[in-house]
Parts: C-alpha cells; structure tokens; sequence
C-alpha cells in the first residue's frame, strides 16, 4: 500500500537521493560486455566509446558522467552498475 | 462572425436575410451573386443545402437552374416558399424538409451538376461534415462542381488575431442570449482532400474569415486516404493564441502543475503511410508542439504520444512517470500492429533513463530504436537510416537554452520575491527587480566561463563579481551607507548562490541536481543569522 507523500517526506526522500545522487559512480565490468553498445547510444555526454574491434566498449570519462543511469538500464548484461 | 449572430437570427426568418447581409458586411450578397452569375447555366441541376429563407435559390432559379433546395428549419422552408411562390418559380424549384446527413439516401447518385450551400457546413460536427462531404461526393456528376461558402478561421497571425478580437465579444453576447456558441470550419480544404475533392478558394471575404471553396471531385485513386480509425487526428505546427498564452505561462510557470497534457494515443504528421516511421514521445503539451513544430512539413510520420504525466521525457522517465509500461500501453490501445507494416519504434534518446527498451522489446516484439536527444535533428536521423551523429547524441546546454531557464526562475522570483516587495516595501521595488534580472541574466551568459561543475562553485566567483559591481557602484555612482551596503551585500550574495545553485537544477550537464537543498538551506541561515548577529554587535537596532 502506498500513502500519498507529504511535503515533509517527499523533501526529506528527495534530500536522501540527493545524497545518493553526489556520491554514485558507475562501475564498469568489461568481462561481462558483449558490445552491444546500448550504452553509447544512449549515454548524453558521451562517457562511452565503442571499440569495433574487440565488440566491447570503454568506458572513457568518468568526470563528465551526470549518473542519469540510462547505461545501467540499457545494458542487457548487467555489465555497468551505478552505486 | 456571422455564424454567432447567425443563431440568434433563426428564431426570427424574416429578419434573417438582413442580419446575414449586415454582419458580412454586405459580402454574403457578393458570394451569392458570384454563384449565380459565374457557375449557373441554363437547364442546370441544383442541389442547395441549408437554403434558409431561399434568397439564394431564387437567385439561381431565375438563372435557369432546376434546383431541389433542402433546409432542417420548417419555419425557413415555410419563409423559403413564400418568396419562391412571389417570384413565380415554383416549377423550378423544389423545396424539401430533410437533414443534410440524409441527402445520399434521398437522392439518386450522380444526380446533381451542381451542390451548393452556404454558412452550412461550419455548424456541423466533424464526423458529420465528413458524412456529408462524401455524400455530395455521391451525388455530383463527374464534372460536376461543389460550391461551398462559409466561415473559417483566417489563416494569417494577425488576420486571426483581429478575427478573434471581432468574434470574442460577439460569440458571449449570443452565448448569453441563446446558451449556444457556433463555430468556424478549421482545417476544411484537407477535409475536403481526404473526402475526394479537389478544391480552390474562389473568392474570400473579410481577411480570410469568409471564403468561397470550389471543389471537384476526384477519381477514385487520387482521394488521400482516410485516417485509421485509431488515429487521434494530425498534428500541424501553427500559432494561435492558446498556444502563445499557454507558452507564455509556460515561460515563467513551466514547473508548477497541473502540466498541460496532449490526450495520450497515435497522431498522424504530414501524410504518413503503412511504412512511415513511428516516434514515440511524452504527453507533455511543449513537447509534442516543439516536436510538431521541428517535424511538420519536413517528414511524414506517426507520432506515439504516451503517457508521461505531463512531463517531459527526460525528467519523466528519471522520475519514474515515463515507463516502458506506458510505452507498451499506447502501443496497445492505439493498435499500431494495424496501422503500419514494421515492427519499429524510435524513442527519445533522452528517456533512456526511465523507458526499459529490452523490455519493449521483449514484451512487444517491437524493436526500440533511441532516437536524437533534440527533435531539430529528427529529418537528418530519419534521411540517414537512423544513423546518429555524436552531436545528436550528445545533449548542449546553449546560450538560448541558458536563458529560458533563467527565464523560468524569473516566474518564481516574481511570485515570491518581486510581488511580496511590491506590496509591502515599494521604495525597493525597482532596484531589486534590477539586481535580481542583471545578476540571473548575466550568470546564464557566463555559465560556461565559470570553474567547476556544481552551482554552488560556480556561485563563488557570481558572488564575488556581485560584490564588486557594489562596491564599484559604491565608490563611483552612488556612495551608500554602511547599513546599505551590508544589507545589499548581503542580499546579493544570497541571490547569487540561489540563481547559481537553482540553474544547476535545470541543466543537463550537471550532476546531482536536488544535492544543494541541503547545502542552500545551511547558506541561506548562515546569511540570516548574519543578517540578524552583525547589526546586534554594531548597534544598528
């Protein structure tokens, strides 16, 4: 069952994800990639690059990733982990 | 304009002629006698549709046409016999009680060289005016000619929008007189394509409000194809004063809610066919209009609008209201799978964060294709066979994205700022609003040029160059006092960190968006507890 939020709850939720937010980091396990590269077709700063060769990709610049989380759900392997 | 006194003159058929004259402003007996001299030949067979107090059939029935003239309104019938039998035209004419929506079961088909009606067709619903619009399509000979006189809604901004200043008052007058409102046609000469006509504006009136449609029909292949039944209808780009109203509301107001909402479901752009792409979209109205707007008349394609609660994609889907549920949802009770003959979708790239595509595609048998982050770059994605670009994958946050932001957080500066000032410390009014449109604009020039990635960072330096515009102020234009000077030190720097840190939240680029209410709320009472310690110490109070 869920209650309807109260401003002090949704405030105090929105606060804890905030938290979250600031301190998440993807982590990348290239072992388990298998180059479909959803995450470079949707990543909308670019952290991600394909290597054509190996089919894997790379994951290249962490400083500019917003943690939007649109790798972690696209990957269909589970390969990328924001936390 | 005509047709909102035209309800109102029913009542009375005698004096009908005369108000209909005088509210066109005399171009009704124009366009009457344009048809009777231009289109009417000897021997002619007639069909007049809604031939009121038969002003115009007399007119044709003088001319030589055999005219079978039809009207729902007994009274003007029983008006419209009077004048026929006066004038001696009884043998030409024949008057008939039947409603226009039954004219193919009463007449024999190719039965007409002419149909004409005027001010008829704009009372009509939709599906009704499509009814009948295929009927005359019955009815006409194949060379025959629909001539069709009515009111629409001027095409031009400005001719509508003097059209509207015109019709507004009058539309409540009748609305207060009778209970009833009337309206005008929008959209006809597309109406009459998908019905099988082929149609110019022969004559207009009244900067465009009053026009004279003539149309022939068209052989069978070349009638566009009507609309699946699924379809909501077809999304055009135009201005009109609901949308500058709603985006001006939407300029200052865009976060506050309810969100104006598009009805979720499947919409046509241009002429899309069976093979057309198909883009999915949220429901949020700026959305669907900004896409219409970049989409309209560059591609043919069906749009996919589900439900994102009124909110954009992006923020819907991190937010949890833009789901591959919804997705599969619209897909389902817009019965796609019937409307096209692929299998593909192309969603926004940027609901990524929210929109499972695995399991659309799991769920479906749809295949899920990410489209461009902005709707600019949809023609040149479609015309590359998907092919993206990094730039159409990558979001900006442009200068002109920076200010209308800015210009978003004007809307709740105003409210809860600007207004509280105006009622209770005038004197401050000017100066305030000054500072606060000086130091936001100018922060969303500069944003890029300013280290670091967080707001709050970024509101370092906005402080300081803040203070330093005071302080030059200050020892240049103006010498302030003490107490001025702290008061609007003060003040400023808890703008800047406001109008820095509230940016941050509407960026693409920045992370952490919600991150600096805590931060915000410790700054702001470290500034109050200034604001209320320093003068104690000094003595001020």
């Amino acid at each position: 069952m869920t209650t309807e939020p109260t401003l002090l709850s949704s405030l105090t939720e929105n606060l804890e994800l905030a938290r979250k937010l600031r301190k998440l980091e993807i982590h990348f396990y290239p072992d388990r990639c298998r180059g479909v590269w959803q995450c470079y077709e949707v990543c909308p700063v670019g952290c991600w690059t394909p290597d054509y060769e190996k089919r894997v990709v790379i994951f290249q610049d962490a400083e500019r990733c917003i943690a939007c989380g649109a790798c972690v759900l696209q990957c269909p392997e589970k390969a990328i982990e924001l936390r | 304009m005509a047709t909102v006194f035209m309800k109102w003159l029913e009542t009375r058929p005698g004096d009908y002629d005369r108000g209909i004259q005088l509210l066109t402003l005399g171009k009704i007996q124009h366009i009457k006698e344009t048809i009777a001299n231009d289109y009417i030949r000897e021997g002619m067979r007639v069909l007049e549709i809604g031939c009121g107090t038969g002003a115009l059939t007399e007119m044709i029935a003088q001319r030589g046409a055999i005219v079978t003239a039809i009207d729902a309104s007994p009274r003007m019938l029983d008006e419209a016999e009077y004048r026929i039998k006066r004038a001696g035209l009884e043998e030409r004419v024949s008057l008939e009680y039947v409603d226009a929506t039954l004219i193919a079961e009463r007449f024999p088909p190719a039965s007409f060289d002419l149909i004409i009606s005027t001010l008829v067709f704009s009372e009509l619903p939709l599906d009704e005016l499509r009814f009948v619009l295929e009927a005359c399509r019955k009815l006409l000979r194949p060379e025959g000619r629909l001539l069709i006189a009515d009111e629409v809604l001027p095409a031009g901004f400005i001719a509508r929008l003097l059209y509207y200043l015109v019709r507004l008052p009058l539309a409540l007058l009748t609305w207060l007189i009778t209970r009833t409102t009337t309206h005008t046609l929008r959209g006809f000469e597309s109406t009459l394509a998908r019905t099988g006509f082929r149609t110019q504006a022969a004559a207009s009136y009244l900067g465009g409000s009053l026009v004279l449609y003539e149309s022939v029909p068209v052989s069978g292949e070349e009638v566009e194809p009507v609309l699946p039944p699924t379809v909501i209808g077809v999304l055009r780009h135009r201005v009109s004063l609901r949308n500058l109203l709603l985006d001006f509301w939407l300029l200052f107001f865009r976060i506050i809610p309810p969100y104006p909402k598009v009805r979720t479901g499947l919409y046509a752009v241009g002429h899309p066919h069976s093979g057309s792409p198909v883009l999915v979209t949220g429901n949020f109205d700026l959305t669907v209009r900004r896409l219409t707007r970049a989409l309209d008349g560059r591609v043919d394609a069906w749009l996919l609008v589900a439900d994102s609660a009124g909110i954009n994609v992006w923020c819907g889907a991190g937010g949890g209201y833009f789901t591959a549920e919804k997705v599969i949802a619209a897909l389902k009770t817009s019965h796609l799978d019937q409307v096209v003959d692929h299998h593909t979708l192309i969603l926004p790239q940027l609901c990524a964060n929210g929109v499972d595509g695995w399991r659309i595609r799991k769920e479906t048998g749809w295949g899920a294709h990410w489209g461009p982050v902005r709707a600019e770059d949809i023609p040149a994605y479609l015309a590359h066979k998907r092919q993206k670009t990094d730039e159409m994958r990558w979001v900006t946050f442009p200068l002109k994205d920076r200010l209308e932001m800015v210009t978003v957080t004007m809307g709740f500066y105003g409210l809860f700022i600007l207004l509280p000032v105006f009622l209770f410390w005038r004197h401050m009014f000017w100066p305030i609003t000054f500072s606060m449109l000086g130091l936001s604009y100018f922060y969303a020039i500069v944003h890029p040029w300013l280290p670091g990635r967080d707001g709050l960072y970024k509101s370092i330096p906005l402080t300081a160059i803040s203070l330093a515009g005071l302080f030059a102020y200050h020892a240049s234009l103006n010498p302030l006092s003490a107490q001025q000077l702290f008061h609007w030190a003060i003040g400023l720097t808890g703008l800047s960190v406001f109008s820095a840190a509230e940016l941050q939240g509407m960026s693409p680029l920045m992370r952490g968006e919600q991150a600096n209410w805590g931060r915000e709320a410790m700054i702001g009472l470290m500034l109050g507890a200034i604001y209320w310690l320093i003068p104690l110490a000094v003595g001020w109070r």
